[in-house]
């Protein structure tokens, strides 16, 4: 058996200030030493959004702390680790700029390996560090940055087989949150008000499902909350909470039917492939409706269906020490030069479906 | 105490600067003009002066940092590197502003301009008591001929940030963060909410 590998991990691509130290032993289950997520909620509250400068402002004076707090948890100094993990990107590029300079002067100075993880990699690789999971399975990362369907055959290796062709449902969230003068982060408060409200009372679409394919489209479903919101305004001067509660449960049984008829076809588009799992992560998948409509997609198509618990769907640094440990067995290792990337498309060899020009593709 | 050894280095504007400060004087200095590409080449660039220096990172007693006022991500990109080395290493960094490595072993009174976007400078005035608020002030408002001293060029800023640190690296109690003068430029959503009736 080989000595077991220790790996710092940074995390710092939109709003919040993450550090975790994951250690692995081959062979063994990964054991998660500490994971240490500062979000920055508040300080984003006035605007009613992530703003960047403010992100990248808290990350520069807040990295370093969070960095010495997953350490102490874990019991453990610097030169206990084996090496050196980063989102180098997509995000908003002030931030992950702060968490890969930081992670360059951690590695010069202690002369640990450097590893550049891209931050959906974190993600679509955290099934095999809460369950093991073998290659190849199908993921859906479903964020407020991103909403995409991946097949995974290795930590490098991705293929996309559809995505959002404009927003996310993450976006689409705190969008319709604002809409309706619920707070931000929008997922969970747009989840608190569908609970007591009737998701048949209003009929808002469901974008792109008359097109063969997994690609998906939020944007015009935003609209629609939009015009019904405008419509009850215009009616009586304003709305009643139950119009608000019913609007918000219209609305995320549109997500959850849209993602779950997607994730149909994407099943069956791979009926052929040795598929060991449908698993899903970001953000979104910590909306029970979504996660429960996955669910039984899966159950549907007789595969194992796995979501992480929900502090490892949203964003955190022990995806990325995980992802590290991951590329560092592979030799995929980084030098100083690591540039901090705002887009990274994990398949890169498809063609791009989001952005283009000087920034390149999104997604 | 062996003497101090401080690594120093700006990224705040268009250049990568960085000085190497052993017992007060400068073993080494690099400056590199570039308007983008400072993340990709400081630490490289720091390894290289070390080199030059005949120092390792294990002998650097401290770190000094310029943290503007300048470029926000520039800056952050400096002060990012210097707090990580500084936990590597388990030694102080130092934040300087353009201010202090400017007005450092000059008269006082004395003014220093630094070069703002659209037409305007930072300001901050030293004299025998202390210092006043650093501010942003449009450039034509202020007679910056004679009052003012201009910021240094970059590789005398960077040998003066070096100078500034290996003065204070044992009262420096607070880590380095950017001086931006100017607040984040964000407003609150335009369109209110909708009345939420009875």
């Amino acid at each position: 058996m080989t000595a077991p590998l220790t790996i710092l991990g940074l995390e710092s691509s939109c709003d919040d200030t993450a550090a975790a130290v994951v250690r692995h032993a081959e062979g063994a289950a990964p054991g998660i030493l500490s994971n240490v997520v500062w979000g920055q909620t508040d300080l984003h509250a006035a605007f009613g959004g992530v703003v960047p400068e403010i992100a990248a402002r808290a990350h520069t004076e807040k990295l370093d702390y969070c960095i010495e707090q997953a350490l102490a948890e874990a019991h453990l100094s610097l030169r206990d680790i084996d090496a050196i993990a980063v989102t180098a990107g997509p995000g908003l590029i002030g931030g992950v700029l702060a968490g890969v300079m930081c992670a360059k002067g951690l590695a010069a100075a202690t002369g640990k390996p450097l590893i550049g993880v891209n931050h959906l990699a974190g993600h679509a690789l955290t099934p095999r560090l809460t369950d093991g999971l073998s290659f190849p399975y199908l993921m859906l990362l479903v964020s407020g940055g991103h909403c995409q369907f991946l097949t995974v055959h290795a930590p490098d290796r991705f293929t996309r087989l559809g995505g959002t062709i404009d927003d996310s449902p993450g976006e689409a969230f705190d969008k319709i949150a604002k809409l309706l003068g619920l707070p931000q982060p929008g997922g969970p408060a747009v989840e608190v008000q569908a609970k007591s409200g009737d998701s048949g009372r209003f009929a808002l679409p469901r974008p792109l499902l008359d097109r063969p394919g997994c690609d998906l489209s939020f944007s015009g479903l935003k609209t629609a909350v939009l015009r019904t919101r405008d419509d009850l305004v215009s009616e009586k001067g304003g709305m009643t909470k139950q119009d608000r509660a019913d609007l918000c449960a219209s609305f995320q049984t549109a997500v959850a039917d849209v993602l779950a008829e997607k994730s149909r076809r994407a099943l069956a588009s791979l009926s052929a492939e040795p598929l060991t799992a449908f698993a899903v992560a970001g953000g979104v998948a910590a909306n029970q409706t979504i996660r429960y409509a996955l669910r039984d997609v899966a159950d549907e198509a007789n595969i194992r269906f796995i979501a992480p618990p929900l502090e490892l769907c949203t964003d955190n640094a022990a995806m990325i020490a995980w992802a590290g440990i991951e590329r560092f067995r592979l030799g995929l290792t980084d030098d100083l030069t690591l540039a901090a990337r705002p887009r990274w498309p994990l398949d890169e060899a498809s063609a791009p479906m989001l952005g283009h020009g000087k920034r390149g593709a999104k997604a | 105490m062996p003497d101090p050894t401080v690594l120093a280095f700006d990224t705040s504007a268009a250049h990568c600067a960085a000085a190497l400060l052993k017992a007060g004087r400068v073993a080494a200095a690099l400056v590199e003009p570039m308007q983008k590409g400072q993340a990709e080449r400081l630490l490289p660039m720091l390894e290289e002066l070390l080199a030059e220096g005949n120092a390792s990172w294990s002998d650097l007693t401290s770190i000094g940092v310029g943290i503007g006022p300048g470029n926000f991500t520039g800056t952050r990109i400096a002060v990012s590197a210097a707090r990580g080395l500084a936990l590597g290493l388990g030694i102080p960094a130092v934040g300087v502003s353009a201010f202090e490595a400017t007005a450092f072993g000059r008269a006082r009174p004395i003014s220093v301009a630094v070069p703002a976007p659209r037409d305007h400078i930072y300001v901050q005035s030293f004299d025998a008591s202390g210092e006043t608020e650093p501010r942003l002030c449009p450039r034509a408002d202020v007679g910056i001929a004679d009052a003012m001293s201009l910021c240094l060029e970059p590789r005398d800023l960077v040998i003066a940030i070096a100078q500034v640190a290996a003065r204070n690296h044992k009262s420096a109690a607070e880590r380095p963060a950017p001086l931006y003068v100017r607040p984040a430029d964000a407003a609150p959503p335009r369109e209110a909410p909708p009345a939420i009736l009875p």
